[in-house]
């Protein structure tokens, strides 16, 4: 998403801070679609996304000021909120998630093209790099944990690994990402 | 609180933003983050850094009855507090807070006719609960301030109250004294400022109040408008 159509988001979300309701229309208007993905993506119900969906909007509702509190892009203040939200709904025990591995190769393939928007894709060039330099291990479960919001015990069973090599392979991956990010000074 | 060392709150922020920190764990750490500035600017830049990841998920349009529901959720009136449930486990909301909206709530249902009636708690911007509204008498609201803002006195601003209709423009209700304590002001239930208000809100202004008459400094607390019964 372009800076413009952040700062617009961002403006979005000062009204309905204070009780605009057109504004708020606009704002589920223009993320509703990516924000219900996402929940999909972890709740892998469309039920239980509605409700995500339709819980983190009431909350945005509510808490709105608290937007100019993060500082960060809207969007990732929102995505929060629905992940979080998308995180109490799931369903607690899935003893074969019905997961999709390919988002994240995409990213890291991608990431090795030359970037089609510079400006928009700096922070995803940045992340699709640094997932590159991780072993295969440790990047598929660092990108089936973010997308389908699986825990570290689900994990262990989708990938046939030891609860332990598991949550090793997360912590490690983590460490390099952050170590790789520090570097590219995205965090 | 114990201070998180850095390396350890960098764990713990991106198996956070990550997924993988869950239930008690990740309860506790968000308790932990709204309580200490450092800690939180780390959770917001692990969830930045993985902000790319969710541009890349392909969209899905969710079927119109999302909106219809949300739009009958925030605009009814009992929505703040019908829902007391739904923040409890939301997690966005400290504990604390979320035990003064319940006990708020309970005391409404059990409260007899003729005692005041909670109309509001404000909830700052780090979900603390910084004043309440009740209806002392049909036409007089008693305003309870927590504690003052010092930034506010610091700036040498005033703290002006606003009633927010469910359409239009939030209307001022007047000034509140920047100190803590009991303040009254007199607002008869008949009051055009506050026919169909959905939600109250306190920002801080100018001295001498908002020169625009709208909202133009930032808002400080606020909280939706609680069913109130007429006494």
């Amino acid at each position: 998403m372009t800076d413009a159509a952040q700062q617009r988001l961002a403006e979005l979300l000062s009204r309905t801070a204070m009780g605009d309701h057109a504004a708020f229309a606009d704002l589920y208007g223009a993320t509703r679609a990516k924000l219900f993905a996402v929940s999909l993506r972890i709740v892998r119900e469309r039920a239980l996304a509605e409700e995500a969906l339709q819980d983190s909007f009431v909350s945005i509702w509510h808490h709105a000021a608290d937007y100019a509190r993060a500082k960060g892009a809207p969007t990732t203040w929102m995505a929060a909120i629905v992940r979080n939200r998308s995180l109490d709904l799931v369903r607690r025990t899935r003893e074969f998630p019905d997961v999709d591995d390919s988002l994240a190769a995409q990213l890291v393939d991608e990431s090795a093209a030359p970037a089609r928007d510079a400006e928009a894709h700096d922070a995803a060039h940045a992340l699709g790099r640094c997932l590159g330099e991780l072993d295969p291990e440790q990047r598929q479960s660092i990108a089936l944990a973010f997308f389908h919001g699986l825990t570290h015990s689900e994990l262990a069973a989708h990938l046939g690994r030891p609860l332990g090599t598991v949550k090793t392979h997360v912590r490690r991956g983590l460490l390099k990402l952050r170590d790789c990010l520090m570097r590219a000074g995205h965090t | 609180m114990r201070k998180l060392d850095p390396d350890l709150a960098h764990r713990l922020a991106a198996e956070y933003a990550l997924g993988t920190l869950r239930g008690r764990a990740r309860a506790r750490f968000e308790a932990i983050a709204r309580a200490d500035a450092d800690v939180d600017a780390i959770r917001r830049q692990w969830e930045a850094a993985f902000a790319p990841f969710t541009e890349r998920v392909p969209e899905v349009e969710p079927p119109a009855r999302v909106w219809t529901r949300i739009e009958e959720r925030v605009t009814r009136p009992r929505g703040g507090w019908s829902s007391v449930g739904f923040w409890r486990s939301f997690g966005l909301l400290a504990g604390g807070v979320a035990t003064v909206l319940f006990a708020a709530f309970l005391y409404l249902a059990g409260s007899p006719r003729g005692e005041p009636a909670v109309v509001a708690v404000l909830i700052s911007p780090t979900n603390e609960a910084r004043m309440t509204l009740t209806l002392q008498a049909p036409d007089t609201l008693r305003i309870h301030n927590v504690r003052p803002w010092k930034s506010v006195q610091d700036a040498g601003r005033a703290l002006e109250l606003w009633a927010l209709p469910k359409e239009g423009a939030p209307r001022s209700l007047g000034l509140v004294a920047n100190a803590p304590g009991d303040f009254v002001m007199r607002v008869p239930m008949d009051d055009a400022r506050v026919q169909g208000v959905k939600a109250f809100a306190l920002s801080s202004e100018p001295a001498g109040g908002s020169p625009t008459k709208q909202p133009s400094g930032p808002v400080l607390c606020q909280g939706m408008a609680g069913p109130v019964k007429k006494t």
